[in-house]
């Protein structure tokens, strides 16, 4: 398979990418497995029992699970990954137990105390936070400074990580004695390319068989008229985004925000720049797969709809230049775009002609992704504020996975809403995020999930343009077994194991 | 005392240039825009506190004051401690010599064969000169030159790889592959013949055109009308006069090039996916890895500085009238 972009040693405590997570799968278990509709289901945990009051997590662990060095994988395992992770370094899996008070194993079953009731606790902590090796781990005080060789890369996956050259290739090797079943392909390496040219050049020559990362629309012609590949796409909960500074003149005015909603042709933006492979956003930020996608709130493109709202807000053009003006200031403002993402330059060029509609003065910036990153989420800490007008933006899968993460985004809390870029404030939004961490009824949480979009829809804290489609070069004559996790993509261990054994 | 005399006062030039050099390799990278804490946390730095933040930066030394950090950043150049990527979490100075031999190899033998050629063909056009051939080479010299690596580079993955499937189209080596001695030669040439190919295109137009000028300078001169007057051989006159004194100013341009080869080429390697110093370079700055970025500034600036030396060393052996 071929990989592009970067990563580092795909461990729990040093992958860098999306990408470098999904191989993580392929090596490690967690308690839960999410099916192929995103939904946890018992994996390492036979089963899962709830205490009423939300707090108590109680996990028979199965007895026929055993590490890549032939010991036996125990509740003590588990027990000791929480903890682990707790006192390890920062990163993913030390923010996803944060609200583990204790994790205790008695005989085979681990419970799992939390401080206060978590509703994403199933997918963002049990089915993500990979189980370590008590026997490998409790020896190493600094995980991630710990050399990657065979004493180290003991997991209890389908596959072991038995070469990992970072910038280079990686191998992954067979565990015949995998728990859920022989593992359908004996040896999967992955090669490091530079950028998805080289990967897509590879895959065209015969060298790899699959790539492992989306590639660009314009590369499905390319690859579905060569004979013996195709592409396979399909739905991800990746987002593509209009941020923009909502504490600032012209976006603190909600008439602006309504009249760009209003004026951007998201159709266009799917063909002319996706060329047909994304779905168009919906004003309410979920994602039309999400099992909490809210039907009735609508995306509505009309221009001269734009243009009324604004001469009834008084934002108007006085001086006929062209440009409207509020409170005396032209609309004019600096569109941030990533220079080297041809597609979010183009939607921004794109959206600067469709906002001219509507009398606003828009001129696009690039910038390389660090000095993007710099002024839109400074030290990716949106409590030191922002420093600029509007971006194209985008959040990954995960965002929109666990629709927990919908708080995030718009929460006015800078520690809750670790999103929210865009400096939103309102206390309806921050209510809404309240109810929508630790609602754990299921319906009443769609409830909740559901007013939050209405809110979103109207409030427009950021504009959703579009979500990409997966799109995943593969030979299926090398291998044609892959199983996609709605708006994850295929690179996940389903992929990997007898069809029977999924959960 | 020659030698002395012409060497002690550029020691005294070169420690003033390096030190100016080393001075800007640490303050460029911090210059940029951007800022190296998402390698540091790893993935989604935005999940961590303001504690951890805190932790993570001063753990880099990023939180002392620029100035200390400067001192410091001496004190390691002068001991050769480079520290670790902020990335890898390697130590530097294995992550260069991991890469640098691969550079190498594609840089200095195209350095060799794009010499070879670019003078042989230089002195033919100039020797040719006005003729259709020497026409015809100037031109598509001069549309050589201007031809971008990126777009050459990937024409011959398109041709090599993807339609004849003779050559592989990333890489090094091949992965994971068991080879004899034997077989493995063969898979590093292989390897290394695209980017040297594309490498030696794209660099014989500058030598050709130092040359073919050179040799056409020389050949106005009057010695050389006196060597043909002799009753020389073309071969003769060739040979001994008109090359010997033509190459002088193309060795420059050679040694210098030679200095520049130690910094890979960033767009050849990251078309062909090879794994030398460019792109490891490239990969540093994209990411703000500060260790990584000043290392390897600074085996470029010593390696420009030393080709420069040789450039100085070279001349008065080839042109014994600058030698004072």
């Amino acid at each position: 398979m071929a990989n592009f972009g970067q990563e580092g040693n795909i461990t729990p405590h040093t992958y860098e990418t999306a990408t470098g997570y999904n191989l993580l799968g392929l090596v490690y278990d967690s308690l839960l497995q999410i099916d192929e509709d995103g939904v946890p289901q018992p994996w390492l945990a036979e089963e899962l029992t709830i205490s009423d009051d939300g707090l108590t997590y109680t996990m028979p662990i199965r007895d026929d699970a055993v590490w890549h060095d032939g010991e036996p994988l125990t509740a003590e395992d588990v027990a000791f990954s929480f903890d682990y992770y707790q006192n390890g370094p920062p990163g993913r899996f030390r923010t996803a137990v944060s609200a583990v008070e204790s994790a205790t194993a008695d005989s085979d079953t681990v419970t799992v105390q939390l401080t206060q009731p978590a509703a994403s606790f199933e997918l963002r902590t049990l089915a993500e936070v990979p189980i370590l090796p008590e026997h490998i781990w409790s020896s190493i005080p600094a995980p991630d400074e710990a050399p990657f060789d065979d004493s180290t890369n003991v997991g209890s996956g389908p596959y072991r990580l038995v070469e990992s050259d970072p910038g280079t290739s990686y191998m992954f090797e067979m565990n015949p004695d995998y728990f859920a079943g022989t593992p359908t392909v004996e040896e999967i390496r992955v090669i490091q390319f530079a950028n998805d040219a080289g990967a897509v050049a590879a895959l065209r020559s015969g060298e790899v068989d699959m790539i492992t990362r989306s590639v660009t629309p314009e590369q499905i012609p390319v690859l579905n008229s060569q004979e013996g590949l195709s592409v396979l796409e399909g739905p991800e909960y990746v987002t593509t985004l209009l941020v923009f500074d909502t504490q600032k003149e012209p976006f603190s005015n909600v008439a602006v925000r309504q009249a760009m909603d209003l004026a951007t042709d998201r159709e266009l933006l799917v063909s002319d720049v996706y060329l047909g492979a994304a779905i168009p956003g919906n004003a309410g930020w979920v994602h039309p797969e999400s099992p909490f996608f809210d039907e009735s709130v609508e995306t509505t493109f009309d221009v001269d709809a734009a243009n009324a709202l604004l001469d009834d807000a008084g934002i108007t053009d006085s001086d006929g230049d062209g440009v409207r003006e509020l409170d005396g200031e032209p609309l004019e403002v600096e569109l941030l775009a990533v220079s080297s993402n041809a597609l979010r330059m183009r939607i921004a060029e794109l959206l600067a002609s469709q906002y001219a509609e509507i009398g606003m003065n828009i001129e696009v910036a690039s910038l390389d992704q660090e000095a993007f990153d710099q002024l839109t989420w400074p030290e990716y800490d949106v409590a030191l504020g922002r420093n600029y007008d509007m971006a194209v933006f985008g959040w990954s899968a995960p965002t929109q996975a666990d629709i927990g993460q919908m708080g995030a985004l718009v929460d006015s809390d800078p520690t809750l809403g670790n999103l929210n870029i865009m400096g939103y404030v309102s206390d309806e939004a921050d209510a809404l995020a309240a109810e929508l961490r630790t609602e754990s009824d299921p319906d009443a949480r769609a409830a909740v999930a559901d007013e939050l979009q209405a809110l979103i829809a109207e409030e427009l804290p950021l504009i959703t343009l579009l979500y990409p489609n997966g799109l995943y070069g593969h030979s299926p004559a090398a291998f044609d077994g892959w199983t996609s996790i709605t708006g994850q993509g295929p690179i996940n261990k389903l992929s990997f194991i007898p069809a029977d054994a999924r959960p | 005392m020659g030698p002395w005399r012409f060497f002690l006062p550029r020691v005294g030039q070169y420690a003033i240039v390096l030190a100016v050099a080393i001075s800007l390799n640490f303050f460029l990278p911090r210059l940029m825009p951007g800022s190296p804490l998402a390698l540091l946390a790893g993935v989604e730095p935005s999940e961590l506190t303001q504690e951890e933040r805190q932790a993570l930066i001063s753990e880099a030394g990023l939180d002392q004051p620029m100035i200390v950090q400067y001192f410091r950043y001496w004190g390691n150049v002068l001991t050769f401690n480079f520290g670790k990527s902020f990335r890898m979490n390697e130590p530097i100075g294995e992550l260069i010599l991991d890469r640098l031999p691969w550079t190498l190899l594609i840089t200095l033998t195209a350095l060799l064969l794009s010499s070879l050629i670019g003078i042989a063909l230089g002195v033919l056009a100039a020797w040719r000169r006005g003729r259709a051939s020497d026409v015809a080479s100037l031109n598509t010299m001069i549309a050589l030159e201007s031809t971008p690596s990126f777009w050459l580079g990937m024409l011959f993955v398109a041709l090599f790889s993807v339609t004849l499937g003779w050559l592989p189209s990333y890489g090094a080596v091949t992965p994971g592959a068991t080879l004899s001695p034997w077989e493995t030669i063969v898979d590093v040439a292989a390897h290394a013949a695209m980017p040297i190919l594309t490498l030696t295109i794209l660099s014989v137009p500058g030598i050709f055109l130092t040359m073919r000028y050179s040799t056409l300078s020389v050949m106005g001169e009057d010695f050389i009308r006196t060597a043909q007057a002799k009753g020389l051989t073309n071969t003769q006159v060739l040979s001994r006069h008109v090359v010997r004194n033509a190459i002088v100013p193309v060795s420059t341009v050679i040694a210098l090039r030679l200095g520049f080869a130690f910094g890979g080429t960033v767009v050849i390697e990251t078309v062909f996916s090879y794994p030398g110093l460019g792109r490891l370079v490239f990969e540093a700055v994209s990411s703000r890895d500060y260790p990584v970025m000043q290392a390897t500034f600074l085996v470029f600036t010593i390696a420009v500085l030393i080709a420069n030396t040789l450039a100085d060393l070279l001349y008065p052996r080839l042109d014994p009238r600058t030698r004072t």
